[in-house]
């Protein structure tokens, strides 16, 4: 019985990553979700990658410095190349220089988008009710606006954004970037993507929380235990 | 004499009054693992003001969120040192609130423990300051107006209030302001220990004389480290697994003075009380509706009036459930998003807080003596 459990239970830990792979978008998952969850290395440099083309182009990360990057899984020599291809006032960027805002100021940010500034990115879905699904649900949430309802110019009916107004048009379509692991990058798929590479953004010290906090709890588990018995046996002895 | 004594004890004659203090069987036996809590808050209290003072060293006034991003980013298990911090406040509250309730569940605030009581209300008051004073630190999208707000109604006060709103929060909220908070934050925190040796020297002038009891050594050193253990264990679940319970979302994201956040909750430690503001109108009604609530608890030795060492009947434990819901319910309410039911609720359950200790508690404790 119990041998027919555990080999039930190996099983299942076989089959999840495949399940996850088959489809992760209907309906939309993610490896960071839950308790024990964790990054999927792949996904987040897909993320980034549809950050750095369509995000980077309007909005800002400024707690984010292309270093790191090494979080995601690239190599010091993927990173430098990668700097060295965005172009900063004072050159091309680093290692150790923030992730470029695209605009001088909030004034010329503001003048771009009808009044509305982009929001900062870093740490946009640890800021959002819902986190990481809002995120998804707002890239994927452009529609066209009911018959009786009038927009503000320079707004685009979406149906996760709180007013259902934005003023950001719809950032992703089909094959906006090319996945250099072969995943179709459909407009859903991208916005999945970049909703995990954000997660990432917010919380990149998830993975290792996640590791030190097992430890601790398996070995705190352990010692209460230990704790307890010894305890009773003291005051066992008392009487 | 001397050469029968320990060499250091005929040097230092204090280790063995120290010794006799761990051994002594002057302790009652059978004290259950919740009288441990008053411990397990002191430590968790001097855990926080160490995780504080690294916090300390990096935070600036002048910059405070992105000063706090650079902590969790860029400083080795800086990331960690802020979730014991923001995670220590959650056990230090969560161990007050259940003090608390425990004694209202065994009314130790009657005879002799009053004085007691009165320190266990001041110390819960002076923790909420602190508290709040640490939210407002983090300089959040919420926290950031709820400062504004704050430091806008206590100027608006004439008088004396008013002059103490001014010495307290400089000027107008901004970096200086909370360069101030940081020190009263940090001050005040250390101010609990005073009131935590007040608390243990009036627990020890509550409790009876014991004639066969245990020594602290081994007895109760070995129970506080079992209680100890267990503690940590809830909060390495919490710090791992749930790092930002209770608390608001919108507030991990930067201020902005152009923009009101949709949900203002403060975290879950403060709603109990600070959610009570809400129902009174005004910069005073907040303040009433503060010290109102804490008034009452101090004026509890003489609201039950059942008589001193009597334990509680059926009723008393029954009403007391019925408060712990309403106080829960408060707390979960204002997590919601406002509305107009919301608004109606909250002063419902708050009359009821009141309700309770002003006529339920006399009430029925009187009923219960006769």
């Amino acid at each position: 019985m119990r041998r027919l459990l555990i080999a039930a239970l190996a099983l299942a830990v076989l089959a999840a990553p495949h399940a996850r792979a088959e489809d992760t978008l209907n309906p939309p998952r993610w490896q960071s979700e839950g308790v024990f969850g964790s990054y999927d290395i792949a996904a987040l440099q897909r993320g980034f990658l549809v950050y750095q083309t369509v995000c980077a182009a309007c909005h800002s990360a400024s707690a984010l410095h292309y270093r790191d990057l090494d979080g995601i899984g690239f190599s010091t020599e993927q990173i430098a190349a990668l700097a060295s291809g965005v172009k900063l006032a004072s050159g091309p960027a680093t290692l150790d220089d923030i992730f470029k805002n695209p605009y001088p100021d909030t004034t010329a940010a503001a003048a771009a988008f009808s009044g509305a500034i982009p929001p900062d990115l870093s740490t946009i879905v640890a800021a959002r009710p819902g986190g990481t699904k809002y995120v998804y649900r707002l890239l994927t949430g452009y529609a066209a606006a009911p018959a009786d309802m009038t927009l503000l110019p320079g707004h685009y009916y979406n149906t996760a954004f709180p007013g259902q107004q934005i003023a950001m048009p719809p950032p992703l379509k089909d094959g906006q970037v090319q996945y250099a692991d072969g995943v179709t990058a459909s407009a859903a798929q991208e916005a999945s993507d970049v909703a995990a590479f954000l997660t990432w953004a917010s919380d990149p010290n998830l993975d290792a929380s996640k590791e030190i906090g097992l430890r601790a709890v398996l070995f705190l588990v352990f010692l209460s235990f230990v704790a307890i018995a010894t305890k009773r046996k003291i005051w066992r002895e008392s009487v | 004499m001397s050469g029968t004594k320990p060499w250091l004890d005929t040097r230092l004659p204090a280790l063995e009054s120290f010794r006799a203090f761990f051994a002594a069987p002057v302790l009652p036996r059978e004290r259950p693992y919740l009288a441990t809590l008053p411990v397990l808050i002191t430590g968790a209290l001097i855990f926080q003001v160490l995780s504080g003072l690294v916090l300390s060293l990096f935070y600036n006034p002048a910059d405070a969120y992105n000063s706090i991003q650079f902590i969790d980013r860029n400083i080795n298990y800086g990331w960690l040192i802020h979730a014991f911090h923001e995670t220590g406040t959650t056990m230090i509250f969560g161990a007050v609130f259940f003090s608390l309730f425990r004694a209202l569940w065994l009314r130790s605030y009657k005879t002799p423990g009053e004085v007691l009581w009165f320190f266990s209300v001041a110390q819960f008051g002076l923790l909420l300051l602190v508290g709040y004073l640490g939210y407002v630190l983090a300089d959040g999208t919420v926290s950031y107006w709820s400062l504004a707000s704050t430091v806008s109604g206590a100027f608006g006060l004439s008088g004396f209030p008013g002059a103490i709103g001014v010495w307290f929060f400089g000027g107008a909220d901004g970096a200086g302001t909370l360069a101030r908070l940081v020190v009263f934050h940090a001050v005040l925190a250390l101010a609990v220990f005073g009131i935590l040796f007040l608390e243990y020297l009036a627990r020890r002038g509550a409790e009876p004389k014991v004639t066969h009891g245990v020594g602290l050594h081994p007895y109760y050193t070995s129970q506080y480290f079992a209680a100890f253990v267990v503690f940590a264990l809830i909060f390495a679940v919490l710090v791992f697994f749930a790092p930002h319970l209770g608390e608001n979302p919108l507030n991990r994201g930067p201020a902005d003075p152009l923009v009101l956040p949709v949900a203002v909750a403060p975290p879950w430690f403060l709603l109990p009380v600070g959610n009570v503001g809400h129902v009174f109108p005004g910069v005073w009604g907040t303040i009433f509706a503060v010290l109102a609530r804490l008034a009452v608890l101090v004026a509890l030795p003489w609201l039950d009036r059942s008589a001193p060492g009597k334990p509680a009947g059926f009723l008393h434990k029954l009403l007391l459930l019925v408060l712990a819901l309403d106080v829960i319910l408060l707390t979960v309410w204002a997590m919601q998003p406002p509305s107009l039911i919301g608004e109606v609720v909250a002063v419902l359950l708050t009359a009821y807080f009141f309700f309770h200790f002003l006529v339920l508690l006399p009430f029925f404790s009187a009923l219960e003596a006769r």
